[in-house]
């Protein structure tokens, strides 16, 4: 990454493997990672520090995907305009469509190479890598 | 080969088994038999030391199996968002359970897309301990990669490492002794199972008895791999043989 500060990102998904997955990834490529389990604990996490970037599943226990960037949105700047890359294996129409309405700015399809991973978070940070 | 208080579990764990193996009822038969070198008792023993030791990625190859055919084949006929359930069982001090996870991470190209379930169980609780502890010393890491050893573990001490705890939440351990039909329903159906190593230990009824609570724990068409020396059409008539490029294991028919 050619940037002096490493670029900050919250991993929000249930499963510890996927988390992992995208750190990795992630990692190598020179971001921070911080993990957050759901919805809930990722608003915990937003109050404690700044991220640039938010990954965000879309099922999962305690606040989903789309309820996570509803609130998320509704908040004041800059927390409210995090950019926010929804990354789930939810295909139905309708639900692309309930994510990108909460605000999601980017909503991809899994499975994800890891190459692929660092090209859209590094696009949505607003950073060139390589 | 010396071995320090911290390794006590380890070696009392080799003594249960030479006597299991034997069928020596009781430390001091046990070690009469070894004093004299009965059936050449005292290689046999140290064996247990050198060849059973279990570390990560062993029998790499039903890994390579696991990702290259056998998840693969399950994904054709499970129902989308179903989890994929991996049992590993005997899982000892979690060797094998946390060998798939870091496999499954480093190897399979749809890891992010399902949800995957592995459970490690074993008889032994010190060894369920030791295994959500997830602490290992260099011999248990051998066989990985430096690189894997970097992303996935904390040196914690002299030649010790800790697994990251992501990976320590991945596999959910349990309790369990195959032999029992109660505690071996609980556990639920899996896809694949990796039973490698114990049923050699057990007599002929008790490995029937296991093979056919293993058999209950597959879904219909699911896969369990023994160890390289293990022979399910020697213990039970229930399973099919199925081939593969890289292993040969045994599958709960599809009906």
């Amino acid at each position: 990454m050619v940037n002096d500060t490493p670029k900050r990102v919250l991993v929000i998904d249930d499963a510890s493997l996927v988390r992992r997955y995208y750190r990795t990834a992630l990692e190598s490529a020179g971001f921070e990672v911080a993990e957050a389990l759901n919805g809930l604990e990722a608003l915990e996490h937003l109050l404690g520090g700044h991220f640039d970037l938010l990954i965000v599943d879309v099922n999962m226990p305690q606040m989903d995907g789309v309820s996570f960037l509803q609130t998320l949105r509704a908040k004041s700047l800059p927390v409210g305009s995090m950019p926010a890359l929804v990354i789930s294996s939810e295909t139905a129409p309708k639900r692309i469509a309930a994510a990108n309405a909460a605000g999601a700015n980017f909503y991809i399809v899994k499975p994800l190479r890891p190459e692929a991973l660092v090209e859209y978070a590094s696009l949505l940070c607003g950073v060139r890598h390589g | 080969m010396i071995f320090t208080e911290t390794k006590r579990y380890y070696v009392e764990r080799r003594v249960v088994d030479r006597m299991t193996v034997t069928g020596t009822t009781g430390f001091e038969p046990y070690f009469a038999r070894l004093r004299a070198d009965m059936d050449g008792e005292i290689e046999q023993f140290v064996n247990t030391f050198t060849i059973n030791e279990t570390y990560f990625y062993r029998e790499e190859h039903q890994l390579t199996c696991l990702t290259s055919e056998l998840l693969a084949d399950r994904l054709k006929t499970k129902p989308r968002g179903q989890p994929i359930r991996i049992w590993s069982v005997p899982c000892s001090t979690g060797e094998e359970p946390y060998s798939i996870a870091l496999w499954l991470l480093e190897n399979w190209q749809h890891v992010d897309e399902h949800d995957i379930e592995i459970v490690g169980s074993d008889i032994d609780t010190d060894a369920i301990a030791s295994a959500r502890a997830g602490v290992y010393g260099k011999r248990a890491l051998m066989r990985l990669p430096r690189p894997v050893v970097d992303r996935y573990f904390v040196p914690t001490g002299v030649d010790t490492w800790q697994i990251v705890s992501d990976l320590r939440d991945s596999v959910h351990f349990t309790r369990v002794n195959i032999v029992d039909r109660v505690e071996t329903r609980a556990h639920g159906q899996f896809d694949v199972i990796f039973c490698r190593n114990v049923l050699i230990y057990f007599d002929d009824l008790s490995r029937r008895t296991a093979a056919e609570n293993l058999f209950e724990n597959l879904y219909p068409g699911g896969f369990i791999c023994l160890g390289h020396t293990e022979s399910m059409s020697r213990i039970s008539p229930l399973f099919d043989v199925a081939w593969f490029a890289d292993a040969i294991v045994y599958r709960r028919p599809s009906r």
